[in-house]
């Protein structure tokens, strides 16, 4: 799976991950002569040659920028920085080393370990895959519909969702969002109500591209078909209670539930 | 960002290699704060000078970058690690001073003016209302843009360099007027005389953190303005000030602002909080460095007296200043060392002294950290009667 990202040193590089969690500060946070990280980064002893190297955002001196420099006199750069926001002091370090750099990436999809490719502004997660779907949330009075998906769906089974489907080739998702709410509620009078902006999700290997959509029904009865079991109408303050798929909570922030 | 067919092949690469990284640099910083172009400017000043901040590292991209680039706009230097005539009187081994030698000689075949300064405004470099500029001491700057009307953002070293080679920056930050409005109003109570603006400046960084003040209460005195500016940045990366009726650009409102009141209590805090011991084995005065009328109240206040305790004592200027006052210098040489070039912060005092006692908030703030100092914080006067 592709991800378009701002280049900030374009420049190709492949390896692991190397992923942190916190902000790094290159001044005090590796050593220079030994590549490895130290106690600060809280990965102490992991070298980082040649690995991507993923954390949230630089912090710390000024000096960090020249630290960067002393890694490429020892031979211990990174492959390539990928930061979820880039600041002054790894990006110039970065340029001045010429070390492949990106950001604006969504670090919540990238685990320790994976393989990946910088190339310019590309991002190639080369053993992760993207699964396009779309999740409807149907509303009726102040209460949303909770679907509960059978032993014969491919995944997530017998978890609480919305109305969802996979997106097929050249369809677009509020195509594939109406359909599917027809074809697993039997409702066809649902009048479209908002749309989210894309969401991701990582599951295993697979990265789910969500696309969220809200729809109001009337009174039309729900008639389920074989990939639910049962359904319920609840508030919102009831979905704690309930064993939904992942993202659950995440579709409805975006629909401002 | 847009560049320019000129600026596009720069970064491709086809005016050499030095001239392609300082483009690299100036887009990506561009591209992380949202400029829309690089802009000319007409001067640029440099940090990352010394040996002990930049270290091998920065000597590394110095190389490379002098290979075959030179600066294309006036530039100066910030101070280095040693006064070059006296590093061993300073304790600097040779090994240290071969190495930061061989830095100023790099800075000098890029073009650089080597006149190592962090208040280059008061010699060669002194830009002039609405300069759009590049530079890298936050004292520095922070007068630029405060006092003189200048503009300028908070660079960094490489990222000056950068723009000193291409000779523009990317436009954003403070190049833009919407950014040079007040967020707070500063009241200086009238008993804080203006020896004490260092640590007013201390006071308001620790308070309000990075911020743009308006003050009231202080007057257009260089040397205090200078000190104000530096303890600011020190403490809370303030880059911009407004000073009522002495900062070329006004505000045109103050509505809705918070007022915030320095008193007594706070100048007391602030020396409190600095001040770590109070016996020093360096007495270091002249950070920022000291100008051509401190040079000239010092000398006379020391004029006749004679020095009674043996502390080391630093009076650090630049070079500049140095060459104007030889009356002053051969009073000041009776206490203790004239050092051009260099000053407390970036010189390896640590391993030499272990106690440093200054009248500057900026002082007292890095000391610590980059120099292992325990620290006093205390009046020019204070200081000088310890010797005394």
């Amino acid at each position: 799976m592709r991800f378009k990202c701002r280049a900030i040193m374009k420049g190709k590089g492949i390896g692991r991950l190397l992923l942190l969690n916190e902000p790094f500060s290159f001044l005090g946070g590796v050593d220079t002569k030994t590549g490895e990280l130290t106690v600060a980064s809280g990965r102490q002893g992991e070298p980082i040659d040649g690995r991507i190297f993923v954390f949230p955002c630089g912090k710390g001196s000024t000096v960090g920028s020249y630290t960067i420099m002393d890694l490429k006199k020892h031979g211990h750069l990174p492959a390539a920085i990928i930061n979820a926001s880039a600041e002054t002091i790894v990006a110039t370090g970065a340029v001045m080393a010429g070390v492949p750099m990106i950001d604006k990436v969504d670090l919540s999809l990238l685990r320790d370990g994976d393989c990946a490719l910088v190339d310019g502004d590309v991002l190639d997660m080369m053993d992760l895959d993207e699964r396009k779907v779309v999740t409807c949330i149907l509303r009726r009075k102040d209460k949303i519909l909770l679907l509960k998906r059978s032993q014969k769906v491919g995944t997530n089974k017998g978890r609480w969702a919305g109305v969802s489907g996979f997106i097929e080739r050249g369809e677009r998702p509020e195509e594939t969002a109406l359909k599917e709410v027809a074809e697993e509620t039997g409702i066809t009078t649902a009048r479209l109500e908002a749309m989210g902006a894309p969401l991701r999700v990582r599951e295993g290997t697979n990265v789910w591209t969500i696309h969220p959509f809200l729809f109001e029904v009337g009174d039309e009865k729900v008639v389920l078909d074989w990939e639910h079991t049962e359904c319920k109408w609840i508030a919102l303050d009831e979905l704690p209670g309930y064993d939904a798929v992942p993202g659950f909570r995440l579709v409805l922030d975006s629909l401002h539930l | 960002m847009q560049l320019t067919p000129e600026e596009a092949e720069m970064l491709a690469g086809k005016q050499g290699n030095g001239k392609k990284k300082a483009m690299e640099l100036l887009v990506a910083l561009g591209e992380i704060y949202g400029a829309d172009r690089l802009i000319p400017i007409t001067s640029a000043h440099l940090s990352g000078v010394s040996y002990k901040t930049i270290g091998e590292g920065g000597i590394e991209f110095l190389e490379e970058m002098a290979k075959d680039s030179k600066v294309s706009v006036p530039t100066t230097l910030n101070p280095m690690g040693m006064d070059t005539m006296r590093w061993q009187e300073m304790g600097i081994t040779e090994h240290f001073a071969a190495r930061q030698m061989h830095i100023i000689r790099l800075y000098e075949k890029m073009g650089v003016e080597i006149n190592c300064t962090c208040t280059p405004y008061l010699l060669t470099n002194r830009p002039r209302v609405g300069d759009h500029i590049a530079w890298a001491e936050s004292s520095a700057l922070s007068f630029a843009n405060s006092v003189l009307g200048a503009r300028t953002n908070r660079e960094g070293g490489p990222g000056a360099l950068a723009a000193a080679i291409i000779g523009r920056t990317p436009n954003y930050g403070l190049h833009l007027d919407e950014n040079r409005r007040p967020t707070h109003i500063v009241e200086v109570d009238a008993d804080i005389m203006k020896e004490e603006w260092s640590l007013v400046g201390h006071a308001v960084g620790r308070k309000l953190g990075s911020c743009v003040p308006f003050f009231r209460g202080l007057g257009n005195d260089v040397n205090g303005l200078k000190s104000l500016a530096a303890a600011m940045a020190a403490s809370g990366s303030v880059a911009f000030f407004m000073v009522d009726k002495v900062t070329p650009d006004q505000p045109k409102t103050l509505e809705g602002l918070e007022t915030v009141r320095i008193a007594r209590k706070d100048i007391e805090e602030s020396v409190q909080r600095l001040t770590s011991s109070k016996t020093p084995d360096l007495i270091a005065i002249g950070c920022p460095h000291l100008s051509e009328n401190e040079m000239k109240q010092l000398a006379s206040f020391l004029d006749g007296k004679t020095k009674k305790k043996d502390i080391e004592v630093w009076f650090c200027t630049s070079k500049g200043i140095y060459l104007r006052c030889p009356k002053e210098r051969a009073v000041l040489e009776k206490f203790g060392k004239v050092l051009c070039d260099t000053c407390m912060v970036v010189a390896p005092i640590e391993g030499v002294h272990k106690v440093t006692a200054s009248n500057s908030a900026k002082a007292c703030s890095y000391l610590p950290g980059l120099c292992s100092q325990k620290v006093f914080c205390g009046s020019q006067r204070e200081l000088l009667e310890m010797i005394l």
